[in-house]
């Protein structure tokens, strides 16, 4: 029998983790929603905010400087991608696969590059506070803590832009009907490259917040990313609302499972939930949600 | 299919063959055979080795292109079904006994079985999502076989099963070029038929598809389980000629390089996977000493090749464009082969 303060530090757990991995499929969800891209290449901005970050952090020991700078780092190289290399393809048929080929063929480029230049071997981040709180019976770990309210911070940043300023309301008008916001006076070849931006530049945040846990190597970004992916899924592509339910429902999921199983077993549970829930509605959750 | 239906399909494909051998690159194939079957009077048993191998991998990525390029379901899953041929092929013979022949053919099957949990929701799915779907199942393939380590040998992998022909490499060569050979006339007979035009169909507009009276979930699933079956006898070839698998043979690396390998050549047609094998092969035997610089060439070659060719290298649709291009709507020209 499972007991229940094991069981409260599972969903803990899991609740922190949901925060991170919500701020890796956001970013994820929002370029398909805008842009209709399928960023292949998320996990590599991901490990390129970890390796900013890493350097960063090793120069000038601030974490806040790491962040801050992984942040302005990825959202260039985000909005250069998308400018230089799916903004010429963007009139052509079958634009979703080919998105997908090229953001996969860049991911390959960028982690193999970076293997080639600085080796393969795990660099690992100071942690910057081992302190561990002790809450009714139940371990919180304050470093992720930290992280968790930063994601928290962040996702409510990007929720602001979107739906408080002119920007987002640009962004939202593009993602509804391209042609007609450009008649409005909006440019849709610049809103893709700053949404962009933006999302890569979410991916590249937790890469430097995730990365004191996890430690930074050139494929470090390919677990996540599958993760994130099967979170999108659940949560129905393009549905922002979605997403982040699904990521904080199969985290806690994820955590709980690791009771009984191992941490590699758990992904065969979150795929098994990803495939039931699109046979059921291939919208996902976001279907719901949004009405 | 009756008898005499399936005369008229031998005959259709015996008369675009010959259509196609008088083209750029059926002229090209052609002299590649020849080659290919001398082979073995010119070269040493080492290189020999190496031709085959570009064999398994020109049947592996045109069983790709089977799926991806012809019904536009854009798998990940390929690299991982083509690892379950080799690991079933093995383990059939080291653990049942099987003889060694029936296993590659074994090991297509029970790979065209592992596809069916991913073929159902691929079959709801369009372009994007099956990607995404078939890489999440490729991943748990993977983990799968590093963790059941009592019956793949885990990490290090399964060594323990036979030379086919006793080591014999001209037989072994003969044997793995006419399988090879079997197979890729097979998917082409089905391609230049009923089947390979539905298949078109479904890519360009499967509502069209099914108005047209087609099945087209059927038509998804067939396609699907025959190219995971054929990438599963490439697995168990590829197991025979290197003796030994381990998880890396269907870890995602390996899906990028069929990836390449057709992308480079061309999606729309088979042969683009034999330019595209040859072209990616040929740059990994040179580039092998260099490591990791191969897969940045491969990353680099895809998006090059993808902005500025988007058919690939190979770029000739064995006289298809001209058959369903210039006046004639694709639609009308399906509706007139199909008769319907």
């Amino acid at each position: 029998m499972v007991s229940g303060g094991l069981l409260v530090q599972q969903v803990v757990n899991g609740l922190f983790f949901g925060g991170q991995l919500a701020l890796i499929a956001v970013g994820l969800t929002l370029i398909w929603g805008v842009a209709r891209v399928l960023n292949f290449a998320h996990g590599a901005m991901f490990m390129v905010g970890g390796f900013v970050g890493f350097y960063t952090l090793g120069a000038t020991g601030s974490i806040l400087l790491a962040s801050v700078l992984a942040v302005i780092v990825v959202f260039v190289l985000g909005y250069v991608v998308e400018h230089s290399l799916l903004e010429p393809m963007r009139d052509r048929e079958e634009f979703d696969i080919a998105s997908m080929v090229v953001t996969l063929g860049l991911a390959i480029f960028l982690e193999n590059a970076i293997l080639v230049g600085v080796g393969s071997q795990r660099k690992s981040f100071p942690t910057f506070t081992d302190v561990i709180w002790n809450v009714a019976g139940v371990t919180i770990s304050v470093q992720r803590l930290v992280i968790f309210l930063i994601s928290l911070v962040a996702l409510a940043a990007l929720f602001l832009i979107i739906t408080r300023t002119k920007l987002g309301l640009a962004i939202r008008a593009v993602s509804q009907d391209s042609d007609t916001a450009l008649l409005m006076g909006v440019r849709p070849k610049r809103i893709y490259s700053i949404t962009f931006g933006a999302s890569a530049a979410l991916a590249g945040l937790a890469g430097v917040l995730l990365a004191p846990m996890f430690s930074v190597y050139p494929s470090v970004g390919w677990y996540p990313f599958l993760l994130a992916f099967i979170v999108v899924m659940v949560g129905g592509l393009g549905s922002v609302r979605g997403t982040l339910v699904a990521a904080l429902g199969l985290a806690i999921v994820r955590s709980i499972s690791m009771i009984w199983i191992a941490s590699e077993t758990a992904m065969i549970v979150l795929f098994a939930i990803m495939v039931a829930v699109l046979i059921v509605n291939p919208d996902g959750i976001g279907g719901w949600l949004d009405g | 299919m009756t008898a005499s239906t399936f005369r008229t399909a031998l005959g259709r494909a015996r008369q675009r063959l010959a259509e196609d051998a008088r083209s750029r690159n059926g002229r090209a194939i052609a002299v590649g055979t020849a080659l290919a079957l001398l082979a073995p009077l010119a070269l040493t048993a080492y290189t020999l080795d190496i031709v085959m191998q570009l064999f398994i991998a020109i049947l592996a990525v045109s069983s790709w292109i089977f799926i991806a390029g012809y019904f536009g379901m854009f798998t990940f899953a390929h690299a991982a079904l083509y690892g379950i041929g080799a690991y079933a092929a093995v383990l059939l013979v080291g653990e049942a006994g099987v003889h060694p022949v029936a296993s590659i053919l074994l090991g297509g099957i029970v790979a065209g079985l592992f596809s069916l949990p991913i073929a159902y929701p691929v079959l709801r799915l369009t372009g994007a999502y099956v990607g995404m779907v078939t890489l999440a199942y490729a991943e748990i393939i993977y983990r799968g076989t590093i963790l059941l380590r009592d019956v793949t040998g885990g990490p290090t992998g399964y060594t323990g099963f036979p030379y086919l022909f006793g080591g014999d490499s001209v037989v072994m060569y003969y044997f793995v070029l006419s399988l090879v050979g079997v197979l890729l006339l097979v998917m082409y007979v089905l391609l230049v038929n009923r089947f390979g035009l539905v298949a078109r169909a479904i890519r360009e507009s499967p509502d069209a598809a099914r108005m047209l009276g087609n099945n087209v979930p059927r038509h998804k699933l067939m396609g699907f389980l025959i190219g995971s079956s054929i990438a599963g006898v490439a697995g168990a070839l590829q197991a025979y000629s290197i003796l030994i698998i381990s998880p890396p043979m269907l870890e995602i690396e390996r899906m990028i390089e069929f990836m390449a390998m057709g992308i480079i050549g061309g999606l729309r047609t088979l042969s683009g996977g034999i330019f595209g094998a040859v072209i990616v092969f040929g740059l990994s035997e040179v580039l092998r000493d260099y490591g990791e610089i191969r897969l940045v060439v491969w990353g680099g070659m895809l998006v090059i090749v993808t902005l500025f060719f988007p058919n690939g290298i190979a770029d000739s649709d064995f006289g298809l464009r001209e058959r369903f291009g210039g006046d004639v709507p694709i639609g009308d020209r399906i509706r007139e082969v199909i008769g319907r």
